[in-house]
């Protein structure tokens, strides 16, 4: 008996204690820096307290990186949960088992390449005179078609490659989510001489509303990690059309200036949101 | 068959070619030289090369970036294994009132962005001296491979039969006995897919890697990602070539994750 009280102890603190420590070390460090004037280039720092947040908000450029980031959440999390659940429910109405199990394996193939090769794969592929996605519009129209470089589709190309990479994944489970729901009210509604359509909007759909909802969050969670992909493809161009609030802290931080302390500033605030944002979405989820 | 079932047939055969035909054209860039690559017609047909191919594995940066990606890779996971296994079997099997506080807390790690972390990281590592090292590295991503882990193998425990447990008390197993002699073997298929994740996601790792790196530690990804910048024209053949070599590992671990993935996805015996 005294080892079955002593386990959980034993097996959970020094885990809990790592990670916090690999966790809050940082944040609060962050904090303490944000609160700096430090620049990469000199050593010397002193405490200017709150000026950093101050000049933040007076940032056209952080207050653009914040709508792109915006942007960006919202295309990317809608176009893959309509894509997911538009391609899995096609999968399961109109492919056989070998079929479903070959495309559930060619469909998990583009979330597993590094976003950094998904995202030379595609820059390639749009390039204005050599791609072979442009190759259709230049045979037709005879000019080339640069869409990274346009300031209105840069963004949409950027969002496509994601959609890419997370869509097809995303269809995969959304396929298996229908397959093990109990097949007891679809078989009574087709013997109703409901439609497929009808089928998934009205019994399967709703079935799944909660697991549907957490691959979401899941989604809304992971289009925040798009840095390789938006660095490789555009480097937040053209001029700061791509530019998500990751992109901006970190040329802030590390290419133009230097500038550590205002770096940090900006990273305490995407800490904060997130996690607050996202501590309320996952409580709402649970009850 | 019915015209409506035969499109949809369609449909989902464009959309498998659209996964697919990107990567074989990046395989046929692997192989192409400049002028076969940079044609306003894409090219099908071509005198193959192996170039590319040549002149990414000869490099040695390449090479000591393959070392570091490999090692860096390889010990996290292993972190995370040691400290996310029992952490993620005494969550599934011994719940408290702090179960559910522990898990949102390890989820919570996700939400923190990779920027906001990574750029106090890099001043500490700094101070301490230890910024461009491998340890460091391994350091930083032990906190992503732990809490993968945990998530990832608390449903694989939870699957495993409590009578077999059960069984083994009433053989005399403590309760440790029980999880290193049971539990760990007959979850082990399971651990291995959550394995597997965790390395692809390191493996992967972008954003991290660029900021706590210059030159030393350079991992994969950063090193593939600089082969744009060879010049005045982007190599692109040399570029396709470094792409697959980076995507090589995650892709020979599909099967793996796949059936990782039915797994999770399958009715729960025990629930």
């Amino acid at each position: 008996m005294q080892q079955r009280q002593s386990l959980p102890y034993v097996f959970l603190v020094p885990t809990m204690a790592i990670l916090v420590v690999l966790a809050f070390v940082p944040m609060f460090y962050a904090i303490g820096v944000s609160l700096e004037n430090r620049t990469l280039s000199s050593p010397d720092s002193h405490f200017v307290g709150l000026k950093n947040y101050l000049l933040l908000f007076g940032d056209s450029r952080f207050v653009n990186a914040l709508w792109v980031s915006v942007k960006w959440e919202l295309i990317t999390v809608s176009a893959t949960m309509i894509a997911a659940i538009g391609l899995g429910v096609l999968m399961f109405e109109a492919a056989g088992p070998k079929l479903r199990n070959a495309l559930s394996l060619i469909f998990l193939i583009p979330v597993l390449l590094p976003r950094v090769c998904a995202a030379f794969v595609w820059k390639f592929a749009f390039h204005p005179l050599y791609g072979i996605i442009t190759y259709p519009y230049r045979l037709i129209t005879g000019q080339p078609l640069d869409m990274l470089s346009s300031p209105t589709q840069a963004l949409f190309a950027v969002a496509f490659v994601d959609l890419w990479q997370w869509g097809f994944f995303f269809a995969v489970i959304v396929l298996k989510l229908i397959e093990i729901l109990p097949q007891q009210p679809l078989e009574a509604a087709r013997l109703d001489y409901a439609k497929p359509w009808q089928i998934h909007v009205y019994i399967t759909l709703p079935m799944l509303r909660v697991p549907l909802v957490s691959l979401m969050f899941v989604k809304m969670i992971e289009s925040l990690r798009s840095f390789d992909l938006i660095y490789v493809m555009t480097r937040g161009g053209p001029g700061t059309s791509t530019e998500t609030l990751d992109m901006y802290a970190f040329s802030q931080g590390f290419i133009e200036a230097g500038k550590i302390s205002y770096a940090s500033s900006m990273a305490v605030i995407m800490m904060v949101a997130t996690v607050v944002i996202f501590t309320v979405v996952w409580k709402r989820l649970k009850s | 068959m019915t015209l409506s079932r035969i499109l949809a047939k369609t449909v989902l055969w464009l959309m498998a070619a659209l996964v697919l035909f990107p990567l074989l054209w990046t395989v046929l860039g692997a192989f192409k030289q400049t002028v076969d690559l940079l044609t306003p017609v894409p090219r099908l047909f071509f005198a193959p090369t192996l170039d590319n191919i040549i002149y990414v594995l000869s490099r040695q940066s390449v090479l000591q970036a393959l070392i570091n990606s490999v090692v860096v890779s390889c010990a996290s996971v292993v972190i995370g294994l040691v400290l996310g296994l029992p952490a993620a079997y005494a969550v599934a099997r011994y719940p408290s009132r702090w179960t559910e506080e522990i898990q949102f807390f390890v989820l919570s790690l996700r939400f923190l962005p990779p920027v906001a972390t990574a750029i106090p990281l890099m001043v500490i590592w700094l101070n301490l001296g230890l910024y461009d090292s491998r340890l460091s590295l391994i350091i930083t991503y032990s906190l992503m491979t732990i809490s993968i882990t945990i998530w990832l193998a608390i449903p694989g425990f939870q699957r495993v039969p409590k009578e077999i447990e059960e069984a083994a008390r009433v053989d005399g197993y403590g309760a440790y006995a029980v999880f290193f002699r049971v539990a760990l073997p007959v979850a082990s298929r399971a651990l291995i897919g959550a394995l597997a994740f965790s390395f692809v996601l390191i493996w992967n790792e972008f954003l991290i890697a660029l900021m706590l790196t210059t030159s030393e530690a350079k991992t994969m990804p950063i090193v593939a990602s600089e082969m744009s910048q060879l010049g005045m024209n982007v190599p692109w053949g040399i570029l396709n070539a470094a792409v697959i070599l980076l995507s090589l590992p995650p892709v020979l671990l599909l099967g793996l994750l796949s059936s990782f993935l039915n797994a999770l996805f399958s009715k729960n015996p025990n629930r």
